[in-house]
């Protein structure tokens, strides 16, 4: 890190004293929310006052964002510094390498603040306190959720501390601790309507999934350890150690390096570890805008904006490019990919799961670009061999301003996604509630909970004429009268009617052992059977289910006017992210294909990245657009949506704060957020003299950049990503909101301009619709399938394998030899003859034998 | 300096076992039923106060109350304390002519283990605080921990043997009397595949008797000249090494290094030789399994820190690969087997054998960072376990099955145990801030830097890599199975015959807590056993090994 190198000091601040309580409050606020609950659940204090545990996450999260205003402020104030605070040991052991003495190695944990620290630090805490706020109005006015809000909050407060500890920490080892806690917290929160077989599903696909990259992330730890003897910022991003490193052993830093990021395209859900994130949208909704869209799916992002100081240094100029490429390469794939299957979403949530994909797949080409120019540009202000630097100030400028548009669109894009979510959960909070409301129904639920198999046993039984015995006995092979799991899953096996593995039984045997004791006997078999029997005669068995969906959009339509607050958050945060002009996300994004096509131009292989990017920012044009007009445009499809009604006030409090901030995307960008970098003289708001200086630079820079290249792209991306894209959607989807239905002044230009350009240009895009590629699209391009499938025929069935070898082949071998030597000891017994006088013999001989060996062994 | 360690610590549990158990041996079923509540009070109190006795021994390093309470006048040092020195060392004379003795002592390998046997004792008490046949039960429990404490405790090689065939007698009678429909097939199993093994070990030990050249080392026999004594021995081994030569010879050294690893693989278990552990855990009942998968299994670790690598230095070195190769397979087939069953318990077993793995890999690198993760393996997966095995006692207890979703949505009706087993699974597949990790990180780093440095192939990174994706797979696919789905209306099922579901009991919460704190409390600050354990394997490496293998 430029900053570190010897530039300017370290210093440690007051607040920098303070800084652990930002991690300690929320971790310990989380067995107290626990404990409270498990002993107050049901008390009307607790339920109403506290809101099960809501408004005592508040003020701790308050707390810790109030700290961390205080330690950004400090940071600012010092002028760019990195801040630390002496770290504190962990353990320690020791390692021999030569000599004969061991060297001690210590494992510490200590703050460290630079520019990305703040950066993070900010949207976390932020993001913490307002998803907080919005979850107290969501979470605590759903019936279902009684009595367990304690654990969401608990939950909850734990993710943030691990978030905030992430960010603060001053090591990759406590990086990689905090990011763990956080995949613990997220796996705990998806899965927390733990009786949904398909939340159960999903936080464990989403555990697993992430596992995977960290356990790339954990080797790339280890590497990095043998390399630097460290993980401490301090030490790897030494320039002298790095210089030291890369002498010896260039080739092993860059496979560390590269295996991180696999771990960070795990948890940053990137092609081809992405398959996870649109299913943790199993997770209240909260939950989803905090840890799938704002904040832990940026730790990936964070894990490689911190790398910046290897791909910077002098002595490793050149050796990471490809790197740099892997990065933007996987980064462009999963922004055009992500993109695509937003396309045909119809869940609300899903869309934006993609969409945050997308983005931030937007984020990971834009920091290779930086990371590439960081490696391949010669920006720092003396070479290698101490001569000064002939390009020193433009390459710098460019390094920095690239990296810093990677960092601001993680911003703007936390911001963003983070409304986005809580909106989406607004319009289906209500809609829920006015299809409760309008359904007044209370069919029982008496149903039985048959397995689908034991139906199929009994048709496969009526088909043959057998009865329940004839089956019995053709499986009892031993006639012991009893069956276990083994025999029934080879029988359903053998006659066809299900191949089931092993560990899928349980749910069967449990259905017909009704005595319960582990296995099947006749009777058993054949009263489930006839009762199973019974039912299909009786056609018992259609579905109760209740499938209204409160999130697809085919359930909304023309809530413009309903929901006024939301739709407005939802409309800026769309523009946010497609890029509109002048919006939040549109500088960042403009930054990100720009630098992404400076880079191209140099090598190109970056053509293939860039182009991504390009073609992606009309996609999101399309998919977003398209989302917004489903939702709040045209006619309300159904009833439910025609009774939808406003929200309440802890809802729309986050969603006015955030509008805000992504409206004020202008103002980030003038106060230099566009060059967020870590180096000292691109400090805020002090290039270009002051807000407005910034802002002319800004609209200069963008609007009108004094480069031919530049100046062309810039309108071709506005064309496609803000012509384009939008112009599609507004030709297929939405309309004009029913007579009668007023909306709010600002909406009138975009609905007026969606009636008039979907009555005039609107087009048949069934033949899309019904074509192959749409259906794989729906289908998520079959990686879920096959993913699926691997893990279940090939690893699972692997395994079952393996326990069967284990206890056939290696238990069989023991078996074996145990027989073999109690049958040679039968034989051994014909000795025992039960005389005396062959017994003194066979006791002197043995004495005899035993003395001689010993003297022999002693002698 | 008292001896704290042969009465209260060894003699106490065993003595006052036979005593409990003397005296309900003619007593009839009622009168046994009624002294059950007493006896079981009776050797919690025992255990707690063996617990209370090591925990100031801890303490003693630091605060003057502590080490005075002890009678002692200073403080005592685990951290610093030097290779081959032992604190409360003490002996007395046993069998003269042979040169025998009775002879204790602990140093930094094998008090966290000593400590750990006295932690689990009252935790394994309270976790089965209803287990039935109390009058027998509770005083084995004590006696199990008395011939576990012996066996670290023990400098004298003959006397190390003796406690190693004692700790079979309770565990065999464990599982014989109080286990589950095949207790009588593992309870035998158990005791003849492991007892086999131990008579290899015996050769081996007795041959190490009887090679050691004819001349008075301390402590040796009157009549056979030669000596048990374990410092003596390791001493004695130690110049016998020095300067490139091998102690008692190339060969021999190598036969007594695989004869004695042979007995302590078993006892680990490490594939291929690990068979009998899962049929003995799932026979076993709860306080048994805790007990064998607590402090049992490491007893193969802890003997071969004791002895062969003390001893034969340059066989370790010549078998590094073996034991490489050994603790991978182990590592490995271990996390695969675990994701192929479909019984609890079972892989909670076969979790164990993956998790031994962890230590001989540890070994095998010949790294302190190495040895000190798997000293901390050791005593990390010592209270974890337990924790795991306490989990599927609850669940069978509760379910009367042991089958991997034969109870779906275990949250809605027994959050607590649902907790305890997120929790312990949690812990054991290695999550950050829990014991478990730290011993896993530091073999990660370990291997690594043992690979790099040595050039070795870095395809042996695939093995642990590998396991610690495979070990999140097996548990959060039996916990996807257990604590979670189910629907709203989850069913009990149909083995509980319609009774409503009780969550765990009072005793079980309190014992899971404990267990769930400590697992917390040594993965926050694992420095606190971690620090005696770094001073050791230094000590081991700046004394011993370094000047023997370093020189060559």
């Amino acid at each position: 890190m430029a900053a570190s190198a010897g530039s300017s000091v370290i210093v440690e601040s007051t607040a920098a004293q303070y800084a652990p309580l930002i991690i300690l409050l929320p971790m310990l606020a989380f067995p107290i929310i626990l404990l409270f609950g498990k002993l107050y659940n049901g008390e009307k204090f607790w339920k109403d006052n506290l809101k099960e545990g809501g408004l005592i996450a508040l003020p701790v999260m308050g707390a810790s964002l109030l700290l961390a205003l205080w330690l950004i402020s400090d940071f600012i104030g010092a002028y760019g510094g990195v801040q630390k605070l002496s770290d504190w040991t962990w353990f320690t052991s020791s390692i021999w390498e030569s000599g004969f003495a061991t060297q001690e190695v210590s494992f510490g944990f200590g703050i460290h603040v630079d520019h990305i620290t703040v950066l993070l630090l900010f949207v976390a805490s932020f993001l913490c306190l307002l998803i907080n706020t919005f979850a107290v109005g969501y979470m605590n006015t759903d019936p279902i959720n009684d009595n367990r809000n304690h654990r969401f909050y608990a939950e909850f407060v734990l993710f943030c501390s691990g978030m905030l500890g992430m960010v603060l920490a001053d090591s990759f080892l406590w990086l990689f601790i905090f990011w763990e806690l956080m995949g613990l917290c997220s796996y705990l929160l998806i899965g927390f309507y733990y009786e949904r077989p398909s939340a159960a599903y999903a936080a464990k696909k989403a555990f697993l999934t992430t596992r995977v990259g960290d356990v790339f992330l954990m080797v790339g730890l280890a590497m990095m350890w043998y390399l630097f003897g460290s993980l401490d910022y301090d030490v790897v991003f030494d320039k002298y150690e790095i210089k030291a490193v890369a002498e010896t052993n260039a080739s092993m830093l860059a496979w560390s390096l590269g295996l991180m990021f696999i771990g960070a395209v795990g948890k940053s859900a990137q092609f081809p570890l992405h398959v996870w994130l649109p299913d943790a949208m199993e997770g209240p909704t909260p939950v989803s805008a905090l840890i799938h869209a704002a904040t832990m799916v940026n730790a990936g992002l964070y894990l490689v904006a911190r790398m910046f100081p290897f791909f910077g240094a002098e002595a490793l100029h050149g050796e990471l490019a490809d790197l740099a490429f892997i990065i933007a390469a996987i980064g462009g794939t999963t922004a055009v990919m992500a993109a695509a299957i937003a396309f045909v979403q119809d869940d609300l949530k899903k869309v934006l799961a993609y969409s945050t994909m997308s983005q931030l797949a937007y984020i990971f080409t834009g920091l290779g670009a930086a990371l590439y120019l960081a490696n391949t540009l010669h920006w720092h202000e003396y070479l290698t061999d101490g001569t000064k630097n002939p390009d020193y100030y433009v390459n710098h400028a460019i390094v920095i301003v690239a990296f810093g548009a990677a960092l601001f669109h993680l911003f703007n894009h936390a911001m963003a996604k983070g409304m986005l979510f809580m909106a989406s959960g607004a319009v289906i909070h209500e809609v829920h509630h006015a299809h409760h409301h309008l359904h007044h129904h209370d069919h029982d639920e008496s149903h039985h909970d048959t397995p689908e198999e034991l139906i199929m046993l009994a048709n496969y039984l009526e088909a043959n004429g057998q009865t329940a015995f004839d089956f019995f006995s053709s499986i009892d092979l031993d006639g012991s009268g009893e069956i276990d799991t083994y025999e029934f899953q080879t029988a359903l096996k053998k006659a066809d009617v299900v191949d089931l593995p092993p560990w899928e039984m349980a749910p069967l045997m449990k259905a017909l052992d009704l005595d319960g004791n582990g296995s099947i006997n006749v009777p058993e078999l054949d009263l489930t059977l006839g009762r199973i029997r019974k039912e299909i005669e009786e056609g018992h068995h259609d579905d109760h289910h209740d499938d209204f969906d409160a999130q697809s959009m085919d359930n909304m339509g023309g809530l413009a006017s309903k929901m006024p607050l939301t739709a407005t958050a939802m409309l800026v945060g769309s523009l946010s992210i497609m890029g509109f002009p002048l919006i939040g996300g549109f500088w960042s994004k403009e930054g990100i294909i720009a630098n992404t096509w400076r880079v191209a131009l140099e090598d190109p292989r970056f053509m293939y990245p860039a182009l991504c990017v390009l073609l992606g920012a009309g996609m999101t044009g399309f998919y977003m657009s398209r989302m917004w007009l489903k939702t709040f445009a045209g006619s309300p499809k159904g009833e439910v949506a025609a009774h939808v009604g406003p929200t309440n006030t802890w809802i729309k409090t986050p969603l006015f704060i955030l509008t805000f901030f992504s409206l004020a995307g202008i103002l980030f960008a003038s106060m230099g957020f566009t060059h967020w970098a870590p180096d000292i003289e691109y400090g805020l708001m002090s290039d270009h003299g002051g807000l407005w200086g910034g802002f002319l630079y800004e609209m200069e820079h963008v609007f009108a950049n004094e480069k031919a290249f530049f100046f062309i792209l810039t309108y071709v991306a506005l064309f496609i990503g803000a012509v384009v894209g939008p112009g599609m959607a507004l030709s297929l989807y939405g309309g004009a909101l029913d007579e009668g239905e007023e909306a709010k002044a600002w909406f009138t230009p975009v609905l007026a301009l969606n009636a008039a350009v979907k009555g005039r240009y609107h087009w048949d895009n069934s033949s899309f619709a019904q074509s192959g590629f749409a259906t794989a699209l729906s289908n998520r391009l079959y990686f879920d399938h096959y993913y699926d499938m691997a893990m279940l025929k090939i690893v699972a069935a692997f395994s079952f394998k393996s326990a069967e070898a284990d206890s056939k082949v290696i238990d069989g071998t023991i078996k074996t030899i145990e027989r073999t030597s109690q049958q040679l000891s039968t034989k051994l017994r014909a000795l025992t003859t039960g005389s005396a006088r062959d017994y003194i013999l066979m006791a002197a001989v043995g004495t005899l034998t035993l003395f001689a060996l010993i003297w022999g062994v002693i002698a | 300096m008292i001896d704290w360690i042969s009465i209260p610590l060894v003699g106490l549990p065993l003595v006052s076992s036979l005593v409990l158990l003397a005296f309900v041996a003619n007593a009839d079923g009622s009168t046994r039923e009624r002294l059950g509540s007493t006896i079981r009070m009776v050797s919690l109190v025992i255990s707690l106060a063996m617990l209370a006795l090591t925990t100031m021994m801890f303490f003693a390093q630091s605060q003057s109350l502590m080490y005075e309470a002890l009678g002692l006048d200073k403080a005592l040092d685990w951290t610093g304390l030097g290779f081959g020195s032992f604190n409360f060392e003490f002996r007395y004379m046993w069998i003269e002519a042979l040169g025998i003795h009775w002879s204790v002592g602990v140093d930094a390998l094998s008090f966290p283990m000593v400590w750990l046997t006295t932690f689990l004792l009252p935790v394994t008490i309270v976790a089965t605080w209803n287990e039935k046949y109390a009058a027998t039960y509770f005083p084995l429990i004590l006696m199990m921990g008395g011939a576990l404490i012996g066996v670290f405790v023990a400098l004298d090689l003959f006397m190390f043997y003796v406690f190693w065939e004692l700790t079979l007698i309770p565990m065999f009678f464990l599982i014989l009397k109080w286990g589950g429909k095949d207790r009588k097939y593992a309870s035998q199993k158990f005791f003849i595949y492991t007892f086999t093994a131990s008579v290899v070990m015996l050769l081996g030990l007795v041959t190490l008797y009887f090679l050691q050249p004819d001349q008075a080392l301390s402590y040796s026999g009157s009549w056979t000249g030669r000596t048990f004594d374990i410092p003596t021995l390791t001493a004695h081994a130690q110049q016998g090494n020095a300067d490139g030569a091998w102690f008692l010879g190339e060969s021999m050294q190598k036969i007594l290094f695989v004869m004695l690893m042979l007995g302590f693989l078993v006892k680990l278990p490490s594939v291929p030789f690990h068979t009998w552990l899962p049929d003995a855990h799932v026979q076993a009942p709860t306080g048994g399994s805790m007990l064998l998968a607590g402090v049992m299994l490491k007893m193969g670790a802890y003997g071969m820190f004791r002895l062969p690598l003390a001893f034969f230095p340059h066989a370790a070195e010549h078998f590094q690969f073996w034991l490489l190769a050994l603790g991978m397979i182990s590592l490995v087939w271990g996390a695969i087997v675990c994701l192929g069953q479909t019984n609890l318990k079972k892989m909670v077993a076969y979790s164990s054998v993956s998790h031994m793995g962890v230590i001989l890999i540890g070994i095998a690198t010949m790294q302190p960072l190495g040895w000190a993760a798997a000293l901390f393996m050791m005593f990390a997966h010592g209270i974890i376990s337990p924790m795991l095995f306490a989990v599927c006692g609850a669940f069978k207890h509760h379910y009367h099955s042991m089958e991997i979703g034969a109870m779906r949505g275990m949250a809605q009706h027994s959050p607590w145990l649902a907790t305890s087993m997120m929790f312990a699974w949690m812990a054991s597949l290695g999550l950050p801030l829990l014991a478990g990790f730290v011993a896993e990180l530091m073999m990660f780093l370990a291997l690594w830097h043992f690979l790099a440095a040595n050039d070795w192939s870095v395809l042996w990174m695939v093995g642990p890599a590998l396991v610690l994706a495979l070990t999140a797979a097996y548990y959060l696919w039996s916990m996807q199975r257990t604590i979670f789905e189910g629907g709203k209306e989850t069913q009990p099922p149909a083995t509980l015959h319609g009774e409503p579901v009780p969550d765990i009991a009072d005793s079980e919460k309190f014992a899971m807590i404990i267990m769930a704190v400590f697992t917390i409390l040594f993965g926050v600050m694992p420095w606190i056993a971690l620090d005696m354990m770094n001073g050791w394997t230094v000590g081991f490496f700046e004394t011993l090994l370094i000047p023997i293998l370093g020189g060559a």
